[in-house]
């Protein structure tokens, strides 16, 4: 859109908008209603509800609006008599096929053709044929179906397959009797849900809540998912102190996400009210022995006193402070606060795989935000693969170059699905991300990298090419496969792109939600990894305090690290591998019982809300750990205030200086912190020690050719994500289980053997 | 088969596509080619191969699908949603002989509704339905340009016009007995 202006005059006031924007739009922004059901903004058009209607002088009938570009001059008029009529008549011939028995559909209550009908509907039904009756079904474990409801606004399959890229649901059959479905009746999907999101009428339904609740029961409260790096903004629909589901709907939460999340994000929610939650605070009086249910106050006790003990015997930097991704920024703040002045110890984490102090300490420009990659006109991807691990920025990429007409280059050594949008893919050796690293980085390592990914130096070249002919935003994004070294050169590249009328934007793509806010709280800073800090254990380090629990990954091959230890205190929502050596144990309350804030990958911090009260005796992670110092005899002053907490945030961290929790307020302008641009400095040690590994790579190796299936790391079993049933079902393979029952109403399966090992951590 | 919509895309289980057709006889290969060949796009060439995969096939079976979503890069549902859209693309097994009845208004008015009757009774099915040995299936049809001449039906590729009863009841006689001859290859 330029930024010309043109006059348009709408219901006989004039106005100056910009230069080919949206009738619809247009007229909506000056206050003018217009009904619609299937213009949905950034979405391919579609203008098959004909519920926009307007006049336009000069132009014969009435005219959709959700079509019209505005042009100078136009005089349009939105209401009258005619255009009432016309209206009318479109709500009555939806509903001449359409069910009225919205006292049985989950959506009432919130339905936009109920809301329209109220309007725009007659008093009586003129007609008398019979309606298009269908059985209602299941589409997958978590898509419920009722195909009568619909009015074909197509809604959900323009999101399908330009959002997801998935075009697992499409229109069938002809004329009156077309339905939304799938082929063979099943939906082969990555099961974001968006469908369910998107669709004004009952007829997808989200099938994990169906018939759990009605809507203007919940209290629906705006947060921040606690799932991936993305930091989409949901709202969380509670009643009674339990959480019944989670939309993005954006009647209820207009964030940076617009509608969109993933399938964990809206469905693998039921861990909150999980029955296998902690309840109370527990002590194992002997080590071997049973954690036996305690007060808090014992337990507060007895963990200062054992740590105390460990610093007394054997020194400050014996005991080890532990953090986890997924805490808000509070949380890791009092933890870091704990570790560096209370116990004085410079063994201090936080248990992420992927961390980013490198890239942070050498940050050279500004990090892209989701918005930044929407509007893009170069995205250079190096390794990751956003669309399993960071969904809403694999929607945004993919947006980009369907909607935006980016250009994508694709470096990753898997043919990762969304390859199918790349303008250019290198489809490197494995583990040769470094070797692309390098080259962008000078390319006069252009033909060592070139052998040793096993590509033509021509494709690098033309890599660049794209890179230095861009007039926009270049955004480059880089997955957890580049090492230390090469996330410094990223973090630099800004001072090699960078020109007039071109920005180079960065964008990582951390593992958890609040990664780069453990990041910035300090604690990715300390002396030992996570690993390494399990190596230690029983050696330098004999006490841990552990919020959250070690990943899968760091114990493989320690599992019984941390059963060296002399005394460990962990806060956890569910007993873990971690909680299983733990001689005091603390339950702590989850993302929707807390306030705070996390920060994402775009650096955006964004508030966490409390939804519902702590589940059980749980307590917030900060508040717990303000509890141990207090006993401890130092107060951090924290007031029991996640306010007060975040205000010293803004108070010590410079990049979140000057922010308060009002500020935070309004989830449609997000803030993103200020992190400190460091100066172009000299990476020639960093880029001789890539040179030197990459050197030591095989020439031959052998190229991953399958692409993964869809789902491949959405659907792993996690600590959080094993509480849903439904998960199960798609992690043992997304086609229709052949044990599943299903009726109208419910769906079961039968065999208990589905449900699979955990995979991943979480 | 391609990498393309395996494991990437992955089909009902019932769709996996078996060996025997993960490609047809070097004759229906080329005349595959060769309607590929006439398009800039791929997709465009839809419905001349969704005909060619159901004269092979019987009917547009999933394995057919899954083929043709392998051969024309897009994905099993879009195949489906234009497959279900046409009257002329069976989804379904269909009978040796597929009585297509024009039920558009012309024909409509000329007594269609008769005609589709007469058949039903006479075969002892439903329109959509197959007879139980496999010989005939009954469907109606939009317009197949034959207005003037109406009512008419379609068997397989050959039209029957100005009906009647008795006219229908010849045609389905000299089925029957397995006199029937197409004018028309499909
Ligand atoms: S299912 Fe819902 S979103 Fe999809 S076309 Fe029908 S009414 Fe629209
Ligand atoms: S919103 Fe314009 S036709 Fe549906
Ligand atoms: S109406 Fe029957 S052929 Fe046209």
């Amino acid at each position: 859109m330029s930024t010309e202006l043109i006059k348009v005059t709408i219901n006989g006031k004039e106005f100056q908008v910009a230069k080919g924007a949206r009738l619809i739009d247009v007229c909506r922004e000056q206050g003018f209603n217009i009904p619609s059901f299937c213009y949905y903004a950034d979405l391919a058009l579609q203008a098959s509800c004909r519920m926009c209607l307007v006049r336009i002088e000069k132009m014969p009938k009435l005219q959709t609006s959700c079509t019209i570009t505005c042009t100078d001059g136009m005089v349009v008029t939105t209401e009258s008599e005619e255009i009432e009529k016309a209206q009318r008549a479109m709500v009555e011939f939806l509903l001449a096929n359409h069910p009225l028995d919205c006292p049985i559909c989950d959506r009432g209550g919130e339905c936009e053709l109920q809301e329209m009908a109220f309007d725009w509907g007659n008093l009586e039904e003129r007609f008398t044929e019979r309606k298009n009756a269908q059985p209602e079904k299941y589409l997958s474990p978590i898509v419920a179906n009722d195909p009568q409801r619909c009015i074909l606004c197509k809604r959900c399959t323009r999101v399908c397959d330009e959002w997801m890229g998935e075009d697992a649901i499409e229109a069938g059959g002809r004329g009156a009797n077309t339905v939304i479905g799938t082929f063979g009746g099943w939906l082969n999907c990555s099961e974001c849900g968006n469908c369910i999101e998107v669709c004004p009428t009952g007829t997808l339904l989200d099938a994990t809540y169906r018939h759990q609740a009605r809507p203007w029961e919940l209290q629906q409260t705006v947060t921040t998912c606690t799932y991936c790096s993305d930091g989409c903004q949901e709202s969380v629909g509670s009643r009674a102190g339990e959480v019944m589901r989670v939309v993005a709907r954006d009647r209820y939460v207009n964030g940076h996400n617009g509608e969109f999340l993933c399938i964990k994000g809206r469905f693998a929610h039921t861990f909150i009210n999980d029955e296998t939650r902690l309840r109370t605070p527990m002590i194992r009086y002997k080590k071997g022995g049973k954690l036996i249910p305690a007060t808090w106050d014992e337990a507060v006790k007895f963990a200062t006193r054992g740590l105390d003990k460990a610093a007394e015997a054997h020194g400050a930097n014996s005991i080890a402070v532990v953090g986890s991704p997924r805490l808000t920024n509070e949380s890791l703040y009092a933890l870091k606060k704990f570790a560096t002045e209370l116990v004085g110890t410079e063994n201090y984490t936080a248990t992420d795989a992927f961390s980013l102090s490198p890239f942070f300490q050498n940050l050279g420009g500004q990090i892209a935000t989701h918005r930044d990659i929407r509007h893009a006109k170069t995205i250079v991807l190096i390794g990751g693969e956003p669309e399993e691990l960071q969904p809403f920025a694999g929607k945004q990429i993919r947006q980009a170059v369907r909607n935006g007409g980016a250009k994508l280059v694709i470096i990753n050594s898997t043919p990762i699905r969304l390859k199918e949008r790349a303008t250019q893919f290198l489809h490197i050796n494995p583990e040769t991300e470094d070797a692309a690293v390098l080259a962008i980085f000078n390319q006069a390592h252009n033909e060592l990298a070139a052998r040793k990914m096993g590509v033509q130096e021509t494709e690098l070249i033309e890599l660049r090419r794209t890179i230095t002919n861009t007039e926009g935003d270049v955004v480059i994004m880089f997955g957890g496969e580049v090492s230390a070294e090469a996330q410094s050169l990223l973090a630099q590249m800004p001072y090699l792109f960078n020109k007039e009328g071109r920005r180079a934007l960065l964008h990582p793509l951390p593992l958890y939600n609040n990664s780069v806010g453990a990041t910035d709280m300090g604690l990715m800073y300390g002396k030992l990894g996570a690993t390494e800090m399990l190596d230690a254990a029983g050696d330098s380090v004999h006490a841990m305090y552990v919020a959250g629990s070690f990943l899968p990954q760091h114990l493989t091959g320690r599992e019984d690290s941390l059963g060296k230890l002399d005394f460990l205190v962990v806060q956890e929502l569910f007993e873990t591998e971690t909680t299983r050596f733990a001689d005091v144990v603390f339950p702590a309350a989850s993302f929707a019982e807390a306030d705070g804030t996390f920060t994402n990958s775009g650096g955006l911090v964004q508030r966490v809300r409390q939804t519902i009260p702590p589940v059980n005796q749980s307590k917030q992670d900060w508040v717990i750990t303000a509890q141990l110092s207090k006993e401890l005899g130092v107060d951090f002053g924290f007031q029991m205030s996640a306010s007060a907490v975040f205000g010293e945030i803004a108070e010590r961290i410079p990049a979140y200086a000057g922010l308060r929790y009002p500020l935070l307020k309004d989830e449609t302008n997000p803030v993103q912190v200020k992190h400190a641009t460091i100066e172009q400095r000299d990476l020639s040690q960093e880029s001789e020690a890539i040179r030197a590994r990459v050197e030591k790579m095989s020439d031959t190796a052998t190229k991953i050719n399958a692409t993964p299936p869809v789902g491949h790391e959405l659907f792993k079993i996690g600590t959080l994500t094993d509480k849903l049933p439904q998960m199960h079902l798609l992690a043992s393979g997304n086609p229709k289980p052949p044990t599943l029952a299903v009726s109208p109403l419910y769906q079961i399966t039968v065999d208990a053997g589905m449900k699979r090992e955990a995979i991943g951590g979480d | 088969m391609s990498e393309q919509f395996t494991p990437n895309n992955p089909l009902p289980q019932e769709a996996k596509l078996p060996a025997e057709i993960a490609s047809f006889s070097p004759a229906v290969e080329a005349e595959i080619d060769a309607h590929l060949a006439k398009y800039p796009v791929k997709r465009s060439a839809i419905l001349p191969l969704m005909f060619i995969v159901q004269r092979e096939r019987g009917y547009l079976d999933p394995p057919g699908v899954a083929y043709l979503a392998d051969r024309l890069g897009v994905r099993i549902t879009d195949i489906w949603e234009v497959a279900t859209f046409y009257s002329m693309i069976n989804t379904k097994p269909v009978g040796k002989y597929h009585v297509q009845i024009c039920r558009t208004l012309s024909c409509k008015i000329m007594g269609a509704g008769k005609i589709t009757e007469h058949c039903a009774k006479r075969l002892g099915i439903k329109p959509g339905e197959t007879t139980e040995d496999g010989m005939f299936s009954l469907s109606e049809v939009e317009c197949l340009g034959s207005c003037g001449t109406a009512p008419m039906m379609q068997i397989g590729f050959d039209y029957h016009e100005n009906l009647s009863a008795e006219k229908v009841d010849e045609i389905l006689d000299s089925c029957s007995r397995g006199e029937y001859r197409y004018s028309m290859k499909s």
